[in-house]
């Protein structure tokens, strides 16, 4: 087998495979032997295996019919020929094939190839373009026969030269996700999840209306909220059906944009700096990490004190903890970067600016995202720290004046709402991050994930 | 693309203007650490990588050849001594002499063609030759499909393969790689062998190769220097003297081949066994390993 595999990789085709694919081709593969003389497949048959010929000589004759520049050619250990079991459509041979030498040959199945390469998510489209190479470089056939060979991923392909190149890569990656999304449905993951989900409105259902536990009676039950949440003449004054639910909604993902935007335009660049130059971080670094661990909420006072209005100290609030985290992880993110990409950027000739620009910026971006993330999340969480003290609308004031006023089921809805408001924002982040580091994407695709 | 074939077909010199440097290393001491934290690497270290000659070093792992690139390179200094590049001294990085490091280090966010561009971008001569060249490279190194992929998107081979391109697009005075093929399987290993071979015989840019591989060193090289182990110096300089271009197919079994090798491992064995003495595991494990090679040989 492991001769096989060695073989396999020495063609041109399967050099670029992933080692997994390679083992599976090398399991279908049969060794085949032929004597001098032996005629492996003639023109017109129809055309079932890919072949690679292991020791001997052959001689490939493709059919005057087809308009090739040069018909003849004599195979040597290493060639592939057999290609017509991997057209699309009609699979008819188009050459001769005889033994000029006794000769040993891998034999396979064109069919079960198509599906192993179809599956090698990451190489396999590379691995068709190789045939379809093969099949115009080295059997001189025009490009009418070497678009026979489809593309992996991508229905039917354009010459997957240069051009439409974009345009394939964009119907591959939306390919590529529909894919996904099928895998994931026929994983167990989303039944997981709704299990999930059943288990926590369940047991609160239970615990608050059935059983009416001692503690949980004055809760208000599931059945309650949801009734409240959706009624079009609410009880307490709030449910999706009322302008002020919306209103409040609005303008604490309003404070939290402003906040996190502020935050990313000063934390990243503090972050970078302080990682980049050893004289910035000794000034600035210890009083960033002093300032770091005081709790949101003992900003309040002096937040009130500082800003005018309602609306400055609580953005203020919001703030300061998205850009402490940002700043954090980007110059973690810098001081991850490995030194031997600063050292290649310097021998190639590139000056300490564009080593900031051209390897330190994006080389911290994977560190930058996640700092992005978890900005996000304690956004919300201080917001609505801030908007309970201060602040005249948003879900932390809902949360906090219907505790006051005795609106239990609005305190729910606050809290859901919450919950769905960030968790959006939080993958918001996430997908515009993948979006703009697709080398990062690909890297953890081929990590395992 | 009409550049790529036009080019395959042209000669590589007028492709790649060669202007060919020289080093030389005199007297070179490198220490880490001062007082009783004192390490000696590098210890009166005097050679010459010649104009126009593959200078292969060759020497037990952990004795201080990539320290010593290091120095070449104008990364780090020599405690004494002193590095000359075409006669003026080397007082740091520069594109005159391109260093491809051991560890691979093709810049993960960009793909393979703007990696390969990246020296003339950096540098701003980023003009239509630079990119007919980086075209020609591609082809010369069997990267052409792979030109829009992330370096992650590529196998071990094709990193290395794409690094040799970024780094030739350059055409520095000298070339100096890191034990660049270390960590492939054999297969792709004696491929690289030939791609890099090749390339070297179509231009004779200076080029300095250091590896630990004995095989690796036989067939590349032009002159053989063999290192004593750590704090390094050089224990003996061989002209290999065996024609170009070299096969693959017949070369081990070449009589001057065999020489070389029987000379070179004596060395090495006595280098290894040194520290061996010395209680060092590397060097425990390199003389096995080598043993056991030439068991297997037998
Ligand atoms: N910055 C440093 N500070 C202290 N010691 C160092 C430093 N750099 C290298 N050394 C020491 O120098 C010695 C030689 O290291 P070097 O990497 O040059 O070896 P090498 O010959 O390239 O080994 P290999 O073949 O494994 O790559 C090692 O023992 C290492 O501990
Ligand atoms: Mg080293």
């Amino acid at each position: 087998m492991e001769q096989v595999e060695q073989l396999l990789k020495r063609t041109l085709p399967f050099q670029v495979v992933s080692p997994e694919t390679l083992g599976n081709i090398a399991g279908i593969s049969q060794r085949e032997t032929f004597s001098e003389g032996d005629v492996i497949y003639s023109a017109g048959q129809s055309a079932n295996d890919v072949y690679v010929l292991a020791s001997g000589r052959l001689h490939h004759a493709i059919t005057p019919q087809v308009n090739a520049k040069i018909h003849e050619k004599s195979l040597n250990a290493g060639d592939v020929f057999g290609w017509a079991a991997i057209f699309e459509g009609e699979r008819i041979r188009l050459a001769d094939v005889s033994c000029t030498e006794p000769v040993e040959v891998l034999r396979i199945d064109g069919t079960k190839l198509l599906d192993l390469l179809r599956r090698d998510r990451n190489f396999g489209d590379a691995a068709m373009r190789s045939f379809s190479q093969l099949i115009s470089q080295q059997y001189y056939l025009p490009p009418s026969v070497a678009n026979r060979v489809p593309s992996t991923l991508a229905a039917p392909a354009t010459t997957a030269e240069e051009p439409g190149e974009p345009a394939a890569q964009m119907a591959s990656t939306w390919t590529l996700t529909m894919y996904r999304a099928g895998e994931w449905i026929r994983s167990p993951d989303p039944y997981l999840m709704m299990i999930g989900f059943m288990l926590l409105l369940g047991s609160w259902y239970l615990t608050v209306e059935v059983f009416k536990l001692p503690r949980f009676e004055d809760l208000p039950g599931l059945t309650t909220v949801v009734t409240e949440w959706f009624a079009t003449d609410p009880m307490y004054g709030l449910s999706i059906h009322t302008s002020e639910y919306y209103q409040h909604v609005w303008v604490s993902i309003r404070r939290v944009a402003i906040a996190f935007l502020l935050a990313t335009a000063l934390g990243v660049p503090l972050g970078l700096f302080l990682g980049w130059s050893r004289t910035f971080r000794e000034y600035v670094f210890p009083v960033f990490e002093l300032l770091r661990p005081i709790p949101i909420l003992a900003w309040v006072p002096l937040a009130i004190i500082m800003f005018t209005g309602s609306e400055t100290p609580v953005i203020f609030l919001t703030f300061l903890a998205s850009f402490f985290a940002t700043a954090l992880n980007t110059m973690l993110g810098v001081e991850s970067i490995d030194e031997s990409y600063t050292r290649a950027a310097y021998c190639l000739g590139a000056n300490r600016w564009q080593v900031f620009r051209e390897v330190i910026i994006p080389g911290a971006m994977p560190y930058v995202f996640t700092g992005l993330q978890i900005s996000v999340g304690v956004a919300w969480f201080s917001l609505v720290a801030g908007e309970m003290v201060s602040g005249q609308y948003g879900l932390g004031y809902v949360i906090n004046t219907s505790y006051t006023m005795v609106r239990y089921p609005t305190i729910i809805i606050g809290m859901v709402t919450l919950g769905i408001v960030g968790y959006a924002t939080s993958a918001m982040v996430r997908v515009a991050g993948n979006y703009m580091m697709q080398w990062r994407l690909r890297e953890m695709a081929l990590g395992g994930r | 693309m009409a550049i790529a074939s036009g080019g395959a077909a042209a000669p590589v010199t007028s492709k790649l203007q060669v202007s060919a440097g020289e080093i030389i290393v005199d007297n070179v001491s490198k220490s880490y650490g001062t007082g009783i934290f004192e390490k000696k690497v590098v210890k009166g270290c005097s050679f010459t990588i010649e104009r126009n000659k593959l200078t292969v070093m060759i020497g037990p792992s952990g004795c201080g050849k990539s320290t010593l690139i290091k120095l070449l390179a104008g990364f780090e200094k020599p405690t004494t001594g002193n590095i000359l590049l075409n006669g003026k001294p080397v007082t740091g990085p520069g594109r005159d002499r391109l260093v491809v490091f051991q560890e691979s280090a093709l810049f993960p966010w960009m793909t393979t063609y703007d990696n390969i561009m990246y020296g003339p971008i950096a540098r701003g001569e980023a003009d239509q030759k630079a990119r007919d060249l980086a075209e020609f490279l591609l082809d010369k190194v069997g990267l052409r499909d792979f030109r829009s992929k992330y370096p992650t998107q590529l196998s071990g081979g094709m990193q290395r393969r794409a690094e040799l391109a970024r780094a030739m697009i350059n055409n520095p005075e000298v070339m100096i790689l890191d034990e660049p093929f270390r960590g492939l399987d054999a297969m792709s290993k004696e491929l690289m062998w030939e791609y890099y071979s090749a390339l070297f015989e179509e231009s004779h840019r200076t080029n300095f190769f250091v590896t630990t591989d004995i095989d690796e060193a036989l067939f590349l090289a032009d002159r053989l220097i063999i290192m004593s182990n750590i704090p390094t110096r050089v224990r003996a300089t061989i002209e290999v003297n065996i024609p170009r271009p070299r096969k693959l197919a017949d070369f081990f079994t070449s009589e001057r081949a065999n020489e070389v090798k029987m000379t070179a491992l004596s060395l090495l064995h006595e280098e290894a066994m040194k520290s061996f003495s010395g209680g060092s595991k590397a060097a425990a494990d390199f003389v096995d390993s080598y043993a056991r090679r030439s068991e297997q040989k037998a």
